[in-house]
């Protein structure tokens, strides 16, 4: 049996008198997509945010790939998420002034890429997504759909071994959001990241390979 | 909407708050400006009034022959006119009269047609225009007392009983005699230049000497003015002079003065009337107080001008506030839009708000301002000036303050119900027209002002007109808008070379700089305060050091003597131990260029100095060089007289009938001032006689004699002359001189024939001269044998100012003759160069002090050219009251801390400090928007693994990258402009151009302070706004946004 890649043990978050996250535990194996479902408010972000070390929980540990996030200190946090976690925002978080390709190759400056691989991997990257013919067109000039490929093509660009997807079809309309999906599904499967997706999606939910319910900051399954 | 608007406000307070801060700011700059152009500056047209010399506000009245029975009356009735003129300033008057000319019986001799000439004088304080010496001040009718020369060469003392002659004239009075109680000396500087004889006592050819061939004239008898005008002798001359107390004055009243003194020549002649032959009121007052109200105009100008600098700014950091808060308000305002709210009703609703702000800034600034004002004047240079004020609120500054504050609200509503841009990040293709459109105009208008100003003439009027208040502000504003237009490029190719990095901080900064759509407002608010920071820094070096330069130029030396009579011998050593520094003898006067007396209100000046010593005593832009060339090659030496030495002449002719010989020793002392002294009249018998009186000093030199003939009419036409001087004690070696003495003898008019073969030679201490004299013309100056230790110099080399040149259309190598008082000389032009020292502007020329004595001497002319003294390095003066006494510093002082001026340096600290203070402000609105705007992205870097440090480097760099060449840009901007336009707008006390030109100056300390305190303060509020920016985005953004 392999090691969990990620494993969440009871954590507890509270915004003030409201209790985000309330004793979050459960495992996720390495090479799988995991859905996090629940409505809007339930907790899906914050649990992701603590996940990714964007966020601390009060109590409770989050070990990813063997690191323990909730023990790394600021610098820490940033090789995490440089390294090993990529984040796949809801409104897709394309730097708006960068084109496609440079926001593609932010992770891989950040990684200090030389400038041969890094034009390589982006390439390669938004071939991938489909997107080779449009490099140079920045965030304003693309779709949705373009943009949040992009933004699977970024996440993707330092391999990282877990993918945090938060809602990435919220602000897609469905056709577009299945092949978004589609799209991670099969970089899951290509690349054999692991990928924990939010969603509220029962289409999308098919595409995962297990699927967590949280409601009110519990794990209801 | 009410309870809308206060909610809003009270959400939204932070930004409330500096909206107010920013109309408060501009309202305080409008109310402090416009105390300083009213309140301030009418003060210092007082304050200048009150300490203006009291030689430049008297008023005085001349008359001229009053007959006897008038005197009273026209006295008490010129001091009527006088005071009423003055009224409603109270006035002192002093009154100075003299009597017709009186024969002295003792001291004529008809038969050799010799008489000699007193009269009598009446002074107002006299015992503080004249020192006792022997006896005691007079007191009664028929006491007087005399000059302590007049005395010794009438022979008379203390307690002698004088019988004066009937008066000379028409209707003469009878004689009368009177009683020399006292002996006095003149004091320097104490008026007796209006002395019928200068105050000198004696004079052996006075101007009215028609009634004999020989006549002495002797005077002043002193005596009161009441017995004088008691006396029954009518009044030759007779002067009030009215000094008014202006310690306490008001503008209005100064005007009115000024009127009223400009009538008193009509009014005083029509009440005397036919009481005398000649009246005239003259006074320096209405001059004085029109000058100053010029130089207030002029300061009020530029006062106005840099004004508007500040509030441009303020409009535009009033803008740069209504774009923030319309970008904070948009998706409220497309709420409300939604909901139905009408275009009107927004503007209603930002008009209500805008009125608030701005009742409530124009509450704030009319205190601020009278406290800035206040504080303001008891700073340099206003407390310096005398115009330190306590807080005070006037109408105008009221005024001033509300249609400002009003202003800048109507922008802000303006700005409010503007609509924006979607997004706010693409710019509407008629949005760009129409800035183009503004730019071009802009540049347009800049030109025309900037050409303008270049354009006006040198002496033009002193009033501020619109180009000089709008051409700095455009110009800045145009230059500013340029760099704008340049910048994005510039930040393109930055950007291409940050994108070659590696990692991605440099990048991203440089990408974000290059292609995020910066703020027009905020770059030309930052851009144009540095502009106008640089500018008014600049402007207040350039403007310093001009006052500097003209002071330095107009005094020409460091100190500046002007003589109230004709030096004296040995007065070089008195003025080299005053002052100690290296003294040179001047002559400045008027002189005709061929027939040319002048034009265009100047006369042409011919100044002459020592230049031997030009590099310590020239001072002025240009001074290094200007003498060059001017140094005769060798200089005068003569026999050393010892002193005390009394010369004796022994002379013979071979006329039949007396020839008289009347010798002038012209006598140089070891500062090369030359001094003339007559002997007596010499008849030619064989025996010796005395020239007395003359060696008073030691170290002085025979350098000339002049030997002037007479014989009358009688007799051979013809007469073979020799004649023998005896220098007892006499040293003939050269002392310093390199050249031994060598005389030559020459007629001082050789065309008029009357005197042959002139010849001299030295022996020993003897000189011996010859000459044959024919009496057949009768103008005695035909008969002058000059004796010099110098040979004729030739044509006097002169440097001339271009104005000079120009008049007279001279060439370096142009010939001119001159006429200098009666004497000509003939010059010859050796450089032309911008302007003599102590003579800018003027058609001045310069030449060696000693070349044009010699050129004088040669001519038979000994009178002394000197006019006053020059002093390079000088301690001081003290002491020193030979006449009026200008030194440089001072003169630099009055031009720069005259009350009349110190409200430009001043209103320019305020410009800088408001500049820096509005540059600061803006940076960190600009910044503290963006990054705000920007929070989410921020968090998003942070999810991509970008670290705080990072982050915050990439904002600062990003944030470097624009603000930087802003920073520069308006530097570089700021400085053309003060080459461009400061020195255009400095100008002279009169209102007209300075002389030297100015010139931009730059203050290299000042710019590194300022350039320090612009991109450190920038740089720290940046630092501190992205820093906390940087710590607040965090996931809370996230979650916000998703």
């Amino acid at each position: 049996m392999t090691a969990p890649l990620l494993t969440v043990s009871g954590v507890h978050r509270s915004f003030g008198a409201v209790r985000a996250l309330r004793d979050i535990s459960f495992e996720v194996e390495p090479g799988t997509m995991v859905a996090l479902v629940g409505r809007s408010g339930s907790g899906k972000t914050t649990l992701l945010n603590v996940i990714g070390g964007l966020d601390r929980p009060d109590s409770g540990t989050v070990t990813v790939d063997g690191v323990d996030v909730t023990a790394l200190d600021e610098d820490g946090l940033s090789q995490l998420r440089r390294e090993r976690v990529s984040y796949v925002f809801q409104t897709f978080g394309l730097i708006p002034v960068l084109s496609a390709a440079e926001n593609v190759g932010v992770p891989l400056r950040l990684a200090r890429v030389d400038r041969p691989d890094r034009e390589r991997r982006v390439e390669l990257l938004l071939d991938l997504v489909g997107l080779a013919g449009h490099a140079r067109q920045r965030p304003g000039e693309l779709s949705g759909g373009q943009q949040q490929r992009v933004a699977i093509a970024r996440a993707l660009a330092a391999s990282p071994r877990l993918l945090i997807a938060d809602e990435p079809t919220g602000q897609l309309d469905a056709e577009t959001g299945l092949a978004v999906m589609g799209l991670i599904r099969g970089v899951v499967e290509s690349e054999g990241v692991t990928a924990l997706v939010s969603t509220h999606d029962p289409v999308m939910m098919a595409l995962a390979d297990r699927v967590i319910h949280i409601a009110d900051g519990r794990l209801t399954t | 909407m009410i309870a809308l608007l206060t909610r809003r406000a009270r959400a939204q307070w932070p930004l409330l708050l500096s909206l107010l801060a920013v109309l408060t700011l501009g309202a305080t700059l409008l109310g402090t400006c416009a105390l300083l152009v009213t309140h301030t500056s009418e003060r210092a047209v007082e304050v200048a009034a009150s300490r203006a010399d009291p030689d430049d506000v008297e008023v005085t009245a001349y008359t001229v022959t009053i007959a006897a029975a008038d005197a009273r009356s026209v006295a008490a009735d010129t001091r009527t006119v006088l005071t009423s003129a003055i009224a409603p300033f109270s006035a002192t008057t002093s009154t100075r009269a003299s009597s017709n000319m009186r024969t002295l019986p003792s001291h004529t001799d008809e038969d050799r047609g010799l008489l000699s000439e007193v009269y009598l004088s009446g002074v107002d304080g006299l015992r503080d225009q004249a020192r006792l010496i022997a006896g005691r001040w007079p007191e009664k009718s028929g006491d007087t007392v005399l000059f302590d020369n007049t005395a010794r060469l009438l022979g008379l003392k203390v307690g002698s009983r004088v019988h004066l002659g009937a008066e000379l004239g028409r209707d003469p009075a009878p004689p009368m005699n009177v009683t020399v109680v006292g002996l006095v000396h003149p004091l320097p500087d104490a008026g007796w230049d209006r002395d019928p004889l200068g105050g000198t006592g004696y004079d052996p050819d006075p101007k009215d000497a028609v009634y004999a061939q020989d006549v002495n004239a002797y005077g002043p008898f002193l005596v009161t003015l009441d017995d004088l005008l008691a006396s029954g002798s009518a009044l030759d001359r007779l002067e009030v002079t009215a000094r008014p107390d202006l310690s306490a004055p008001t503008g209005p009243a100064l005007d009115r003065l000024r009127a009223s003194v400009n009538g008193a020549d009509r009014r005083l002649g029509g009440v005397l009337g036919d009481r005398v032959s000649i009246e005239r009121v003259a006074s320096p007052l209405p001059k004085t107080l029109f000058d100053d109200r010029s130089q207030q105009e002029l300061t009020a100008g530029s006062v106005l001008a840099l004004a508007l600098i500040g509030i441009l700014l303020t409009a535009i950091a009033l803008a740069l506030a209504g774009r923030l808060t319309t970008g904070v308000r948009a998706e409220e305002s497309a709420l409300l839009t939604a909901l139905g709210t009408s275009r009107g009703q927004a503007a209603l609703a930002a008009a209500v708000e805008a009125a608030a702000l701005a009742a409530l800034a124009a509450a704030l600034a009319v205190p601020a301002s009278s406290v800035l004002h206040s504080l303001l004047t008891h700073m340099q240079p206003l407390a310096g000036a005398g115009l330190a004020a306590r807080p005070a609120v006037t109408g105008v500054q009221v005024l001033a303050v509300g249609c400002g504050a009003v202003a800048l609200a109507l922008l802000h509503v303006g700005l409010a119900v503007r609509p924006v841009a979607a997004g706010g990040e693409r710019r509407g293709r008629r949005e760009l027209l129409a800035r183009s459109g503004a730019d071009l105009l802009l540049f347009a208008l800049a030109a025309v002002g900037w050409w303008q100003l270049r354009a006006q003439p040198a002496g033009a009027g002193s009033r501020a007109d619109a180009v000089r208040v709008l051409a700095p502000a455009l110009l800045l504003t145009a230059g500013t808008a340029l760099t704008l237009r340049l910048l994005p490029p510039l930040l393109r190719r930055a950007e291409g070379l940050a994108g070659q990095a590696r990692g991605l901080v440099l990048p991203l900064a440089g990408f974000q700089a290059a292609r995020r759509p910066q703020a027009y407002a905020a770059g030309l608010l930052i851009g144009l305060a540095c502009a106008a920071a640089t500018f008014g820094t600049a402007f207040g070096s350039t403007w310093t050091v001009s006052q500097h330069e003209q002071a330095d130029l107009s005094v020409g030396t460091d100190l500046a003597l002007t003589l109230d009579a004709p030096p004296v011998t040995g007065q070089s050593a008195e003025v080299a131990a005053a002052t100690g520094g290296v003294i040179s003898p001047v002559a400045d006067r008027n002189v005709a260029v061929g027939q040319w007396l002048g034009g265009s209100g100047a006369s042409p000046r011919l100044v002459a100095m020592d230049t031997r010593h030009a590099a310590d005593l020239l001072r002025g832009r240009g001074s290094d060089s200007v003498a060059d060339g001017l140094t005769p090659a060798s200089a005068v030496t003569g026999p050393l007289l010892p002193a005390g030495s009394t010369p004796t002449i022994t002379g013979t002719a071979t006329r039949d009938t007396p020839v008289l010989v009347t010798p002038r020793l012209l006598l140089q002392d070891d500062a090369g001032l030359r001094t003339a002294c007559s002997g007596p009249p010499i008849v030619l018998d064989g025996r010796p006689h005395r020239v007395p009186g003359c060696v008073t000093v030691a170290g002085l030199r025979l350098v000339a004699v002049a030997l002037p003939f007479s014989g009358g009419w009688e007799g051979q036409p013809n007469s073979g002359i020799d004649i023998t001087m005896t220098l007892p004690g006499a040293d003939s070696s050269p002392g310093s001189a390199a050249e031994p003495v060598t005389w030559s003898a020459r007629a001082a008019s050789a065309e008029a024939g009357q005197l042959t073969a002139p010849a001299v030679t030295a022996a020993g201490n003897r000189l011996r001269f010859r000459a044959d004299v024919q009496f057949a013309d009768p103008a005695d100056l035909s008969r002058v044998l000059v004796a010099t230790t110098f040979p004729d110099p030739g044509p006097m080399p002169l440097v001339v100012a271009e104005r000079f040149a120009t008049d007279v259309s001279a060439r370096a190598g142009t010939k001119l003759s001159l006429t200098f008082g009666l004497t000509p000389i003939n010059a010859v032009v050796s450089r032309i160069v911008p302007a003599i020292p102590s003579a800018p502007g003027s058609p001045a020329a310069l030449a060696d002090v000693d070349t044009l004595s010699r050129v004088l001497v040669a001519h038979g002319d000994f009178d002394s050219p000197v006019t006053g003294w020059w002093a390079g390095h000088a301690r001081s003066a003290d002491g020193l009251h030979l006449g009026k006494i200008t030194t440089r510093t001072g003169e630099t002082a009055r031009l720069v801390g005259s009350p009349l001026r110190s409200s430009l340096p001043a209103v320019l600290k305020v410009l800088v400090a408001a500049a820096v203070a509005l540059l600061l402000g803006g940076v960190v609105l600009h910044v503290a928007y963006d990054v705000q705007l920007r929070a989410l992205e921020v968090a998003r870097l942070r999810g991509l693994g970008m670290s705080r440090r990072d982050i915050r480097a990439a904002l600062l760099g990003e944030h470097a990258a624009v603000l930087l060449p802003l920073i520069v840009a308006g530097a570089l901007v700021g400085a053309i402009a003060t080459w461009a336009v400061a020195p255009l707008l400095i100008r002279s006390d009169t209102g007209a151009a300075p002389v030297p030109p100015a010139t931009a100056h730059w203050p290299w300390g000042a710019f590194g302070i300022l350039a320090a305190v612009l991109i450190l303060g920038a740089g720290l509020a940046v630092a501190i706004v992205v820093t906390v920016q940087a710590r607040r985005a965090d996931a809370a953004h996230l979650r916000v946004a998703s």
